[in-house]
């Protein structure tokens, strides 16, 4: 590299701007970015082996951590991939519980990157607003759950607590208030020229790309593909549901951006519906020990929507009371190496945090 | 060079001032103290008239937060053992595991989960008799 020409600057991890504990190493001449390295193993903890080594049961409790603002598509996938090896079969009530926790959780992600977009361009107020409705949620969680951010509740064999007298009721205020509020982050936020004049046109890509690639979530969508697995693999109680894929033209930051506003309406269109349908049932089957409890010989594969993207599990099974197998596909390592990589190439310093920010990339999900 | 302006762009985010007029967001900590939710996992209670000392908390606990103590006196003439267990809140991820498994049903979370201190040693826990 010629000398003062280029300078290498590192953008996180402990820049505010990052999501989460990753860095870029970007090659800048003067602003424009001449090449950007993702760099990851901040936070290794190794997930997938920690789980092997310990009993099904004990191993729940592991896997919300695979994603801190987002954990119940983990603990759905594993709940699901276990009941689908050992044959379990949980109840209606069951399963409309957790489409209502799956929801609430993509709801309150929404609001952390609602958070995140805005701050990325200095728009502060917009963020302190997100975090504070998000709050409203994990309130919600922390009487449902007894816990706000890992909630540990999406059991092998149903969930762990039934709903508290008035739930229902809480949930459908909660909603109302998020409905008018809306409305207000649409003339702050996603209308706001300058966010528009900051996110139209930047961190483009092209259908072709996502498919190749096999980029998933608001990417896919901000491309005009409608994919969701919701709708193309219906789990739970989906099929019963009525909702639509929103989907957005052009492939930028604000497609983006469109695609995560217009699903905040979907999920509260999805938990109204929930509300007025919810059954009654068991809401766990009974259970062997930790010790006793068997995985058959035998694997699977499922996933879920998460709110950043399709989230998949493969899990096998020995015959022993510990997984043999465990692995996560979420979205973000596509999205933090070969997508990142790419679209930062020729943008602007500035913009770094804003195309990340549109990507949802979530760290621990990549060193799991 | 063609100059354009987006008005409703540029006045719709005017609407913010009006959030001058709200109450805000926050409570004014420590004054004003937020309600837990019942069934909040916070700190372990353990009902030693109740407990058995059966280690079921311990055999399931993932992060090996639970050691079994034994105690001078007899709480409970079916605890054969004596032993009662204490959580090291260095390792304890608050799954709520133990409690799940606890026979008698004497190992609890508690609402509480506010713990300060200055000594390593306080995060091996005796869970409060309640």
């Amino acid at each position: 590299m010629e000398t003062n020409k280029h300078i290498t600057i590192f953008h996180g991890p402990q820049h505010p701007g990052i999501t989460g504990n990753m860095s870029v190493e970007l090659d800048l001449i003067g602003e424009t970015i001449q090449k950007a390295t993702t760099h990851v193993g901040y936070l290794h903890r190794g997930f997938e082996k920690l789980v092997e080594r310990r009993t099904v049961i004990q191993a729940f409790t592991i896997v919300c951590r695979i994603c801190v603002p987002e954990p119940d598509p983990n603990e759905a996938n594993f709940a699901m991939a276990v009941e689908e090896l050992a044959g379990i079969e949980v109840s209606e009530r069951v399963k409309y519980i957790r489409v209502m926790v799956l929801e609430l959780s993509r709801l309150a992600s929404q609001c952390m990157w609602l958070a995140g977009q805005s701050g990325s361009i200095g728009l502060y107020a917009v963020g302190q607003w997100a975090i504070a409705d998000r709050d409203l949620i994990l309130d919600l969680f922390e009487e449902l759950t007894g816990g706000r951010v890992y909630h540990m509740y999406i059991y092998p064999g149903g969930v762990r607590r039934d709903l508290p007298d008035g739930f229902l009721r809480r949930l459908e205020k909660v909603l109302n208030h998020f409905k008018k509020r809306l409305k207000e982050y649409d003339n702050i936020f996603i209308n706001n020229a300058s966010f528009k004049s900051r996110a139209i046109g930047v961190g483009i890509v092209s259908p072709e790309e996502c498919i190749k690639n096999g980029y998933v979530g608001q990417v896919l969508r901000g491309c005009g593909i409608e994919a969701d697995v919701r709708k193309d693999a219906p789990y739970l109680v989906y099929d019963q549901l009525d909702f639509e894929v929103p989907t957005a033209q052009g492939g930028d930051v604000y497609a983006r951006a469109l695609v995560r506003r217009a699903e905040m309406d979907q999920s509260i269109h999805i938990l109204e519906q929930v509300i007025d349908k919810m059954p009654e049932g068991e809401i766990m089957v009974k259970m062997p020990t930790h010790r006793k409890f068997k995985l058959p010989k035998n694997d699977t594969w499922v996933k879920v929507e998460s709110s950043r993207g399709e989230f998949a599990y493969y899990m096998a099974g020995d015959g022993s009371e510990k997984i043999r197998r465990m692995q996560v596909r979420g979205p973000s390592l596509v999205h933090a190496f070969t997508l990142l990589e790419d679209l930062l190439v020729g943008a602007e310093l500035s913009d770094v945090a804003l195309i990340m920010n549109s990507l949802g990339i979530c760290p621990p999900e990549i060193e799991r | 060079m063609k100059w354009s302006i987006d008005i409703s762009g540029t006045l719709s985010p005017l609407g913010i001032l009006a959030a001058m007029m709200q109450k805000p967001n926050t409570i004014a900590y420590p004054a004003v103290k937020k309600e837990t939710a019942v069934g909040y996992r916070g700190f372990h209670t353990n009902l030693l008239v109740d407990c058995i000392g059966c280690a079921n908390c311990q055999d399931v606990c993932m992060n090996d937060a639970i050691d079994m103590i034994k105690t001078d006196k007899e709480y409970n003439v079916k605890n054969s053992s004596q032993c009662i267990p204490r959580i090291d809140y260095g390792r304890c991820c608050w799954c709520s595991l133990c409690t799940d498994v606890c026979p008698p049903d004497s190992l609890k979370l508690d609402e509480e989960y506010l713990g300060v201190t200055q000594y390593a040693s306080d995060f091996l826990y005796m869970p409060k008799d309640k």
